[in-house]
């Protein structure tokens, strides 16, 4: 039996079968796994803004969705992956606070999926499948050998894309 | 000033900031519930951002938490958290329901309770600091989230995310001698926020 790899927020890892990779409850963030089927490397990282431009401090690169998967495509390449070979699972990008007021805040989750479909299609890399937006958070699991992408959530039948 | 050069002094003015603000939410709450509600000393926090689920219980503890934005001098957010059991025990306790009772899910009545409950707390601990500091604040209408500590912690995280990758916490912790009613009251303001606090009470750079 592998490990199971965790990546915390703002966070990018690779993984190699027997082991897995997992983030905690994402919850506006995205988490973007990407992997090929030629091999049992894969990759993920957990970002939690659309876009690292116009932001002062923005040397943790995991934490935005251009450089992120910016920084994932290339940590995989060093490990022998192919760019031309790459898919995506994406999954989060939920609006955990519904506020009745003027605030727009609650939209970081739907700005953030978008950016994250921007940035992959600039890279020319498909998306698989994805679970995204609604009101729940998400704890994700993803298997380089079977290629499933599991999701729980909180009082919800886990369930796998 | 960047967090890393927090001083001794700011931090006990902030953990008094923190114990005169939740000093005061803790009587609303304790007035309107008619029961005898306790606070621990605040303690004042700069934590990493995986750091902070872990003032709940961890990244994938069940919470109930209320968050409400506020504006004006300063800006920022205050949530009031609790895992999901206590906050079963503080609805109970407002609803004067049975403990005995079935409990499967937090019902409309139930998250509107809630929602009250944290905005009596949050606004009593604003308005404290507005006296404080002479400040001009006003606040949004509360929304109310349960799902687990990171999910619902991430809409804070990301809007701290803007500005760096560390927050400034006052957590306060309230304790209810019959029922466990562990609550956290957190307030999160940026750097700038923090500044126009210290500056406004006097204390020099």
């Amino acid at each position: 039996m592998g490990e199971i790899i965790k990546v915390g927020i703002a966070d990018l890892k690779v993984c190699r079968a027997p082991d897995q990779i997992t983030t905690i409850g994402l919850g506006s963030c995205v988490g973007i796994v990407l992997y090929n089927t030629l091999n049992d490397i894969c990759g993920l990282v957990h970002i939690m803004l659309p876009s690292s431009k116009g932001i002062k401090n923005n040397e943790n690169r995991a934490k935005f969705a251009d450089t992120g998967i910016e920084d994932l495509i290339h940590a995989l390449e060093r490990m022998g992956v192919m760019r031309q070979a790459l898919i995506a699972k994406i999954a989060g990008g939920a609006t955990m606070f519904q506020f009745t007021g003027k605030s727009d805040m609650g939209s970081i989750g739907d700005r953030n999926v978008i950016a994250v479909k921007e940035v992959l299609k600039a890279y020319g890399i498909r998306i698989v499948s994805e679970d995204t937006g609604a009101d729940y958070g998400r704890t994700i699991v993803f298997d380089p050998v079977s290629k499933k992408l599991l999701i729980r959530s909180a009082g919800k039948a886990e369930k796998s894309i | 000033m960047s967090y890393d050069e927090m001083n001794s002094t700011k931090m006990d003015v902030l953990r008094e900031i923190g114990n005169i603000g939740a000093g005061n939410a803790t009587t609303a709450l304790s007035v309107m519930l008619n029961s005898n509600l306790r606070l621990e000393m605040p303690v004042v926090k700069v934590l990493d951002f995986n750091e902070i689920p872990d003032l709940v219980g961890g990244a994938d503890t069940i919470v109930a938490a209320v968050l409400t934005h506020f504006e004006g001098d300063i800006s920022g957010m205050t949530l009031f958290i609790l895992e999901l059991e206590e906050a079963k025990n503080l609805i109970y306790t407002m609803l004067g329901k049975n403990d005995s009772e079935e409990f499967n899910e937090f019902d409309h009545m139930d998250k509107s309770a809630l929602k009250e409950i944290g905005n009596i707390l949050m606004s009593s601990y604003i308005s404290s600091i507005c006296t404080l500091a002479n400040f001009h604040l006003h606040t949004d209408p509360p929304a109310i989230c349960i799902d687990m500590a990171a999910s619902v912690l991430s809409m804070p995280i990301s809007e701290l995310g803007q500005i760096g990758d560390k927050a400034l916490i006052i957590d306060s912790k309230f304790l209810d001698n019959e029922r466990p009613i562990n609550g956290l009251l957190l307030f999160v303001a940026d750097e700038d926020s923090f500044n126009h606090i210290f500056k406004s009470l006097g204390i020099g750079y």
